[in-house]
């Protein structure tokens, strides 16, 4: 298994700290981002990391940034976050492949799903 | 001669006498020492009274016991200091009629000096249909803004929800972050550490967060009277400018708020003035994205008579024409009816005896909504 990074793009401050938490005393690499456009600005995810991203992100928004990612061929493992409606994640990760979704509020155990 | 006289006076008679009968309003005359001379046809449905029972008895006869020494007293006063308290300014007393029912009435008197003395012409008005009206009008009012809160409500749904979510994803992640940890000390027989602490902290913090919301969205939606109080103007308006921030939160207009260091008192429903300013601001907030410069300016100040708070926006102003239709019920240039709430913000701001009025604005200035209320005076007049 090899050297993994778990970054997290997330605007509510207390949401990203609790995901930092979690990761973190599960002995996890973690970096925490507030927006899409300070990710891009800190380097990319690579094949074998994961990126947690929340899809309702100011600004360039989370799956804008997942196609981005795919464009310029960093293609980390995708898990998006979001407290909207079925429908509109549907909408907002159109056409982006392997896209694993837990929605807010969390109905099991993040770490588990983050980490499977 | 003689009989040409005793014609007028009966021609006069009978004037008089239909011009009594004819009155909307109740008519009483009283002779200098109390008693009645003449009581009308609107008098005997007011009071039960027929005019044979009521003539010649002293007037006390239509009034509740305690006014009834009070009046004695004032007649005696008036006739000993000619000081008027009553003629010519009128006031609200109350009635008695003969069923013992007390109730309110509007009292005008007049003074006619006649050969056979002063005598006193009382006009009354039972109060009680007026004031069942008023009662009404208010609980209207309170329900149209319980209705209108519901409607924001309504808007606000998905933004509450939103917002909701984010504490508790926060709280639910602190937490299993937590009992992992605790687990893990656990399973090597060590006691929690002090992170495991420091992440409860946060925990508790998220949860009080997400009730803080549930709380603010519980005082938008309950029904309630109308209640009156002194109240802080700043502290009200920030609390509804709190709340819109915190719904537009990520709406990229900057909300100025321009207030002096003192509290401004006035006498108001704290809620009913926070739905005028929420009401203001929520139309100000969407001209305002359109525009250019995306601000809101909320300004509040007084003078020794009135507190006014006045909203302006950054956008271009509207048209005389919308102006002069802008107060007028359902009309209005959103698909929102927002023209409603501001004729209901007007209606409230009136009922606390202030206004709401509207500047244009234009060339380059955007419009101003201005709340006027009276502010607070400590009981300063008597009687």
């Amino acid at each position: 298994m090899g050297y993994r990074m778990y970054f997290v793009v997330e605007d509510d401050p207390a949401v990203a700290d609790a995901l930092e938490s979690l990761l973190e005393g599960a002995g996890l690499e973690v970096c925490v981002f507030g927006s899409a456009e300070e990710l891009m600005r800190n380097g990319l995810p690579k094949a074998n990391d994961t990126m947690i991203v929340d899809l309702g992100l100011p600004g360039m928004s989370g799956g804008e940034l997942v196609r981005r990612l795919g464009k310029v061929g960093a293609a980390p493992r995708v898990i998006a976050i979001s407290g909207k409606s079925s429908r509109t994640i549907a909408r907002e990760v159109e056409g982006i492949n392997d896209i694993k979704i837990l929605r807010k509020p969390p109905s099991a155990d993040w770490l588990e799903a983050i980490t499977a | 001669m003689v009989k040409v006289d005793d014609r007028n006076t009966t021609v006069n008679e009978a004037r008089f006498e239909s011009l009594l009968d004819t009155a909307a309003d109740g008519i009483i005359v009283m002779d200098e020492r109390g008693r009645m001379l003449v009581f009308n046809k609107i008098c005997e449905t007011m009071f039960g009274y027929s005019s044979e029972e009521a003539v010649g008895k002293p007037v006390n006869l239509i009034m509740p016991p305690e006014f009834s020494t009070d009046h004695d007293r004032y007649v005696r006063n008036y006739h000993r200091t000619g000081e008027k308290r009553i003629i010519g300014i009128g006031r609200e007393v109350s009635g008695m009629h003969k069923d013992g029912t007390v109730f309110p009435l509007e009292l005008s008197v007049g003074e006619a000096v006649t050969p056979e003395g002063r005598q006193y012409i009382g006009v009354l008005r039972d109060l009680r249909p007026r004031r069942a009206v008023e009662v009404r009008v208010s609980q209207l009012q309170a329900q149209v803004v319980h209705m209108t809160r519901l409607s924001a409500m309504d808007e606000m749904g998905a933004a509450m929800a939103h917002e909701l979510n984010q504490p508790l994803t926060a709280l639910l992640l602190y937490l299993q972050a937590v009992t992992r940890q605790i687990k893990n000390s656990h399973a090597e027989g060590q006691v929690p550490s002090e992170k495991v602490l420091g992440v409860l902290d946060k925990a508790v913090t998220e949860a009080e967060r997400a009730s803080h919301i549930v709380q603010r969205m519980r005082q938008m939606v309950e029904k309630r009277d109308p209640e009156r109080a002194t109240i802080d103007l700043r502290e009200v308006v920030n609390e509804a400018l709190d709340l819109s921030e915190f719904v537009a939160q990520s709406a990229t207009v900057t909300i100025r708020r321009v207030y002096g260091p003192n509290p401004i008192w006035v006498d108001a429903d704290a809620t009913q003035i926070q739905q005028i300013v929420l009401n203001l601001l929520r139309n100000a907030l969407e001209v305002a994205k359109e525009s250019e410069e995306r601000w809101v300016k909320v300004s509040i100040g007084s003078d020794d008579r009135s507190a006014v708070v006045s909203v302006t926006d950054s956008g271009p102003g509207f048209s005389e024409e919308v102006s002069r239709s802008l107060f007028k019920t359902f009309s209005t240039t959103k698909k929102s009816g927002m023209g409603l709430g501001l004729a209901i913000s007007r209606a409230i701001a009136q009922n606390h005896g202030g206004d709401l009025m509207a500047d244009s604005g234009g060339s380059g200035q955007g419009a101003t909504f201005t709340l006027v209320l009276p502010v607070h005076r400590a009981a300063v007049d008597e009687g």
